[in-house]
């Protein structure tokens, strides 16, 4: 193996068994983590954690038995810092909220059926999540998990998150500093391999972009953070040509960059709490390249996210990442007195849907037929409800990842991707409409 | 016999092995853009979509999108990883894969191997070996 870590005693202890099985097998997977990634030292975090639940098998290779995490919490075991848990639990992927009216089955498996009853309440594992919560973990169950945590970190603290989209909304759009650890083992010590996006050499902007269409629209947010994420892969881009984002435009740009490439780390100069100009971006570095991404390049993406052959649409899809709050209000007054002609599925967070429900919006998409859910995501599910072909969506990542769910040719699954305009009229009209503009 | 082509670089998982490499010519993306239980890409469009990987030398740049590219560690996976760049997503996939696993070269091994090339990736001494295709 390469080399091992340096490790503090008690780091040694725990490795040892010293501090009991459940940390010995945490800290056996961080020092294996350590070795693969070249990191010298595991980092002490003072930030927050976002854990991939439940995490008892942080490997194929290390895994805590469920009875050694409940001794664990019985001797008054905790995470070590606050601590979220990602979208909804297990790999059955079940929606927290509106189950009742998913008709999918898990993975395409007709023995896993998410509006069965029996089902959901199985896939909740409450037994495993009584354990957690027990130990602290907060369960916000969702994808954009800094929507409803309520307690964010501050520029420069060391968290351990987990999910792509995430990645750079802590690291870039918070300023705080993770890499793609968010488990058990980094949340409960407290500790993560300290390499990458921990060290200030390797946050300094690499690569300038620059464009001549003004990115302003949520569409365009998208549509730039797919092709910027293509165009530097693992490099940190410093991103021109944009206005100020919303948070929506935030949550699309993250989780675009970090589907068409491996954006963990970007600078909006000007706006991101690490770029006040280009010179901070980059730590006063040359730039390795500068790339222009113009119309033609934005028009192509366009197109890739685009992947049908008829413009019937059968199924509309929104809420990758789970929406804010203002999305649904907009989403609320948008279908406010209309009829949706083909499905409409709106996910959130399972902490909005209250708020959604306490706020009427609830109350109006149940009216327009549309069906609010919380807590899951097609992708993760695995599949689209039963005999859909075309669904519509307005999100870079959902159309990029949903056809890999159906590469036969026997059921390719198609896709149109435009605004959120484009799918609301879809849901209305059954037809797709939507073009790049 | 031809010479063989021999890089350096950095071992992420150890072990030695030797198979025949199959190249990605883009980024691989998992989550739902593999299939662990067939052993291929199902991302649309992807050069590699359905060409099975398992027991081969996987050469790729680097991986882009969800931290579900550990699922090439899963299944029916590779003989070994030779990639260009490497970042946390390869960690997560080297952790679950336990296969060797090489990164970091002195020059870019894209530039040498082709699909069908045998490739021995000696992750315990640091390097690779390549036998071209046309020189078997």
């Amino acid at each position: 193996m390469p080399p091992l870590p340096k490790l503090t005693d008690e780091e040694k202890r725990m490795l040892n068994g010293d501090e009991g099985v459940v940390k010995q097998k945490c800290m056996q997977y961080l020092v294996e983590m350590c070795q693969i990634a070249g990191a010298e030292r595991l980092v002490d975090l003072d930030g927050t954690g976002d854990m991939h639940t439940p995490g008892l098998e942080l490997s194929q290779h290390i895994v805590i038995t469920i009875d050694e995490l409940a001794e664990f919490a019985e001797q008054g075991g905790k995470f070590k810092i606050p601590t979220f848990a990602n979208k909804s639990p297990f790999s059955e992927q079940p929606p927290i909220h509106g189950w009742e009216n998913c008709n999918i089955c898990a993975y395409k498996n007709p023995e896993t059926r998410h509006d069965d009853p029996e089902f959901h309440k199985k896939a909740m594992h409450d037994e495993e999540f009584k354990i957690l919560r027990k130990m602290g973990l907060i369960t916000t169950h969702s994808c954009a998990n800094y929507l409803t945590m309520s307690y964010l970190p501050s520029v420069g603290q060391h968290c351990s998150w987990f999910e792509s989209s995430q990645m750079p909304y802590c690291n870039a759009t918070l300023g705080a500093r993770t890499n793609f650890d968010g488990t058990l083992a980094t949340c409960l010590l407290g500790k993560a391999p300290y390499y990458d996006m921990h060290i200030t050499e390797n946050r300094y902007g690499t690569i300038l972009i620059e464009t001549d269409r003004l990115i302003q629209t949520d569409l365009e947010w998208d549509v730039y953070g797919f092709t910027v994420g293509e165009a530097c892969d693992v490099e940190v881009p410093v991103v021109t040509g944009t206005t100020r984002p919303t948070t929506t435009q935030y949550q699309k740009f993250n989780s675009a960059c970090s589907t068409g490439g491996a954006t963990r780390m970007y600078h909006l100069p000007g706006i991101t709490p690490e770029a006040p100009t280009i010179e901070h971006a980059t730590g006063g570095r040359p730039f390795k390249k500068q790339i222009f991404i113009g119309e033609n390049e934005l028009r192509k993406t366009y197109e890739i996210l685009n992947f049908h052959t008829t413009d019937n649409v059968d199924f509309v899809y929104l809420g990758c990442p789970h929406l804010n709050i203002v999305d649904l209000m907009i989403l609320a007054r948008k279908l406010e007195g209309k009829k949706c002609k083909v499905p409409l599925w709106i996910m959130t967070a399972p902490w909005l849907y209250n708020s959604a429900r306490d706020l009427g919006y609830l109350e109006i998409f149940d009216k327009a037929g549309a069906h609010l859910m919380s807590g899951a995501c097609l992708a993760a599910m695995g599949a689209v409800p039963e005999g859909v072909r075309n669904i519509a969506v307005d999100s870079a990542k959902q159309a990029y990842y949903i056809t890999g769910c159906y590469p036969d040719d026997d059921y390719r699954l198609q896709v149109c991707y435009g605004s959120q305009d484009d799918c609301i009229d879809a849901a209305l009209t059954g037809k797709w409409r939507g073009e790049w503009r | 016999m031809a010479e063989k082509i021999r890089l350096r670089g950095r071992c992420e998982y150890p072990g030695c092995v030797e198979a025949e490499a199959l190249v990605a010519p883009r980024y691989l993306q998992g989550f739902t853009n593999v299939s662990p239980e067939n052993g291929y890409t199902t991302e649309r469009n992807h050069p590699l979509f359905k060409v099975p990987y398992t027991d081969k030398v996987l050469v790729f740049y680097s991986p882009r999108g969800s931290g579900g590219f550990l699922m090439y560690g899963f299944g029916k996976k590779p003989a070994a990883f030779v990639h260009t760049k490497s970042s946390p997503l390869t960690v997560g996939c080297a952790l679950q894969a336990r296969v060797p696993m090489m990164t970091d070269f002195e020059d870019d091994p894209l530039k040498y191997i082709e699909t069908g090339d045998i490739v021995l990736v000696n992750a315990d001494e640091g390097y690779i070996e390549i036998t071209k295709k046309s020189d078997k």
